[in-house]
């Protein structure tokens, strides 16, 4: 499978950074894809200028993909192999993974 | 039981070969092995086999979480886990799970709060492989 790229459907003036965001099991059955690149907003003076959080990668991902709707809905992000809250920022050189209906055991 | 210095979590391409039974756990009144086995359907289909997909290094170190926590149980005296990665057939081991307790009960309990838990936090994922595909 080979990885997705998604434009960005908003303000064209609006800065956002592209964050790569790795899939498994049915979420990436379901984009036919091991990962998605998604545009997202970077946050203002009150959210943290210039950063990018899990909360607006999220949004995004909502936005933009919409195969994915029902595993982020669900889902939880994870931000360098660990899960993050929505108020996590993500740096960029920091692995993102969207992890949904998981099933080991 | 884990000698010092062994991992309590381990990954294992493949399915898990048999049990090697180490020395008992001290204080231990109760040894518990849980085995994971792949069964022969899946949401009502035949299958042969599971392919299980593994997000490391998150899933090993989710696992270590886990034990961690459940350590900090009464009468809890050492856990320790195996979960298979990629294609484990039909009638094979995928899971193994390892409680040391000083009383049954805590152990049992142990045991079950760790299969529910990994099966909601763990980043592992599977796959059927229907039979004839």
């Amino acid at each position: 499978m080979e990885p997705v790229q998604k434009e960005s459907a908003g303000s064209s003036a609006a800065p956002t950074r592209d964050v790569v965001v790795r899939l498994f099991g049915p979420a990436a059955d379901a984009l036919g894809a091991p990962s998605v690149t998604v545009a997202v907003p970077l946050g203002s003076l009150q959210t943290g200028a210039g950063e990018v959080t899990c909360g607006a990668l999220r949004k995004a991902l909502l936005r933009e993909v919409p195969a994915l709707r029902p595993f982020v809905e669900t889902g939880r992000i994870a931000v360098s192999h660990a899960f993050a809250r929505d108020a996590r920022r993500i740096l960029p050189d920091e692995e993102v993974a969207l992890i949904a209906m998981v099933g080991g055991g | 039981m884990p000698v010092a210095g062994e991992s309590v979590v381990s990954i294992v391409d493949g399915p898990l070969g048999p049990h090697v039974p180490g020395p008992a756990e001290a204080g231990a009144g109760a040894a518990l092995l849980f085995e994971g086995i792949v069964r022969g359907d899946e949401a009502g289909r035949p299958i042969e086999a599971l392919d299980y997909e593994v997000y490391e290094p998150m899933a090993s170190r989710e696992l270590g979480l886990l034990i961690g926590e459940l350590l900090g149980g009464e009468g809890i005296l050492a856990i320790r886990a195996w979960h298979s990665r990629g294609r484990v057939p039909v009638g094979a081991v995928s899971f193994r799970l390892l409680v040391a307790s000083v009383h049954r009960k805590e152990g049992l309990r142990a045991m079950d709060a760790f299969i529910d838990r990994m099966k909601r936090d763990v980043p592992i994922w599977k796959r059927a492989v229907v039979a004839g595909a």
